[in-house]
């Protein structure tokens, strides 16, 4: 598996706030690879600092294995924070532009602009546009010269629910074509949806990364009732997943590693002799776990 | 080369604002060289009716002459302006609508980025420069006798003399562009600068005190001015005790050169420094 980017050590600092801090992170081919972090955990500044537009405090980082250039970035299709284009030319002489600096000829446009929805509006300017079409053309000019690497800042940032839809569409279609993405956002959701892998990000420090499937899994948790709550406790801290649990009013709240099964919970404290007045399953939503995350780091 | 400058010409193709400033600067140019004889000899007039000795009506269109007369009408700081606001909001434009960040991200350096206005810059005053001596050609074909005819590529010099003001003036206008990044804080500090706190330092070091070592002819918009100084009407010699140019001032020349390049080399330097 080729390696795509790797950092090794950026930092980055704006006087007293550290906005990236030691950060390495490594991104596959064909990775669908989520930066996650609520706003100002250093995103950006990441992205920034990888495609040239900032200089890293120290810290080194490579494309494909080789020192970044001119001539990688036009191999890269990126959308940097809001879509930034000429306001009073039209999306088609927008893209020419693009199309111009990156060297891939006037022929994908057509393309590009029919992927994104565009191409019935090619001829108006930019900033007649909605929000959503200005994010759009963004994405379309990404896609020019059919990149194997997009990165994409925050693409649905301020989008309305459809706006929304419409950019994830375009994205795992992207995806389902082998490009490797590069995605940050502050919607766990987002990344959840979209993502292979990720990278949590709080103020400039990474707190894990890895396989979105394995870092974002949910602990399940039961909630369980009985006549007697502290024999009930006992018996299920033998239980060999236990975790850790909260009582609530007149309820246990109990944590296990793993995916407990409800019958399995059910006949263990039968077993021991504890009849079940009250069991449900209580997933922690994918927010929370992030959250907790976030946390537990203050 | 000439991919950056493609690029370039890409972003004003059917940008208005750049189409209307460029057009009225070539208005104003046309105009100020077609009335400039007009305009003199209407204050001549004026002037002879006032007073009892006569002043003598003044021809500017007559080989070779003519180089400098129109050269220096074309060199005012009024004119000259123009030119330098399109270069500020071109570049400007780049920072408030984020362009310059994404063009880098696309894969033009920030080298690249420079060179690209440079050659803009160069270009506008390469076809500005070719305006001006065609219309001075055969204004002066029309004009002149042929003996004046003959002496026709005397005082061409003022020609190159008029194209290193132009360059030179968009070259600050381009150092104000980059440094100060906002439109209207570039444009207000820019014509500020040119058209009142240059002069006014002007006059504050032609006071006795700072003589007589007086730098004030080698400020940078002076520099540029006196490249082509005065227009060659000999009343000015007779009546106001100038002394008349008879070529270019090759040392100021040089001196607004190398301000370019001083300025060209800052801008590079802060550029690829800082982040964007």
């Amino acid at each position: 598996m080729k390696t795509i980017l790797s950092t090794k050590q950026l930092s980055k600092r704006y006087g007293k706030i550290q906005a990236v801090d030691k950060l390495s992170i490594e991104v596959n081919e064909g990775d669908i690879f989520g930066i996650l972090g609520p706003n100002g955990s250093g995103k950006t500044t990441t992205l920034s600092m990888v495609l040239d537009l900032v200089k890293p405090d120290s810290g080194s980082f490579a494309w494909f294995e080789q020192p970044p250039s001119k001539e990688i970035r036009k191999r890269i299709g990126s959308v940097i924070e809001s879509p930034n284009f000429y306001p009073y030319l039209s999306a088609l002489n927008n893209l020419k532009i693009v199309a111009d600096i990156k060297g891939t000829g006037h022929d994908d446009i057509e393309r590009v602009l029919k992927t994104a929805g565009l191409y019935e509006r090619m001829h108006s300017a930019f900033r007649t546009f909605s929000f959503g079409m200005k994010q759009r053309l963004a994405i379309a000019s990404a896609l020019l010269g059919n990149p194997k690497l997009l990165i994409l800042d925050e693409p649905t940032n301020g989008l309305d629910p459809q706006g929304i839809a419409h950019i994830r569409d375009i994205i795992i279609q992207v995806a389902s074509q082998g490009v490797t993405i590069i995605l940050a956002s502050h919607l766990l959701d987002e990344v959840q949806k979209v993502c292979s892998h990720v990278a949590v990000l709080k103020k400039g420090n990474m707190l894990f990364s890895g396989k979105v499937s394995e870092v974002l899994s949910v602990t399940d948790c039961m909630e369980l009732g009985s006549a007697d709550i502290d024999a009930m406790l006992t018996a299920i801290k033998g239980h060999p997943n236990y975790k850790n649990h909260e009582k609530t009013d007149g309820k246990l709240m109990v944590y296990f590693t793993g995916e407990p099964q409800p019958t399995a919970i059910n006949q263990f404290l039968y077993e021991k002799g504890i009849v079940l007045s009250h069991l449900s399953d209580r997933k922690r939503t994918l927010e929370q776990h992030f959250l907790e995350l976030l946390q537990q780091n203050q | 080369m000439i991919a950056l400058l493609k690029i370039e010409f890409r972003k004003i193709l059917t940008y208005k604002v750049f189409w209307i400033l460029t057009g009225l600067y070539f208005l104003f140019l046309g105009l100020g060289i077609f009335m400039a004889e007009f305009i003199l000899n209407d204050w001549v007039n004026n002037f002879n009716k006032r007073f009892p000795i006569p002043m003598p009506h003044v021809t500017l269109y007559f080989f070779p002459d003519i180089w400098q007369n129109l050269t220096f009408f074309a060199s005012i700081r009024y004119v000259l302006i123009f030119p330098a606001l399109v270069v500020i909001i071109l570049i400007t434009n780049e920072f408030t609508n984020k362009t310059i960040r994404q063009n880098v991200v696309n894969g033009l350096s920030k080298q690249d980025f420079l060179i690209s206005k440079l050659q803009f810059i160069l270009l506008f005053s390469i076809v500005v420069t070719i305006a001006l001596g065609t219309a001075i050609f055969f204004l002066g074909l029309s004009n002149s006798d042929a003996q004046q005819i003959g002496m026709m590529g005397k005082k061409f010099l003022f020609l190159p003399g008029f194209f290193i003001q132009i360059l030179c003036y968009m070259i600050f206008a381009f150092f104000f562009g980059f440094l100060l990044r906002h439109t209207g804080l570039a444009i207000a500090l820019f014509t500020l600068y040119s058209l009142i706190i240059e002069p006014v330092i002007y006059y504050i070091l032609k006071i006795p005190f700072f003589q007589p070592n007086n730098i004030s002819p080698y400020l940078p918009v002076n520099s540029v001015l006196r490249i082509v100084e005065y227009p060659a009407i000999p009343f000015l010699q007779k009546f106001m005790g100038i002394t008349l140019q008879n070529s270019i001032s090759l040392l100021h020349c040089g001196i607004a050169l190398l301000y370019s390049a001083v300025m060209i080399g800052i801008v590079f330097w802060l550029l690829i420094r800082k982040d964007l």
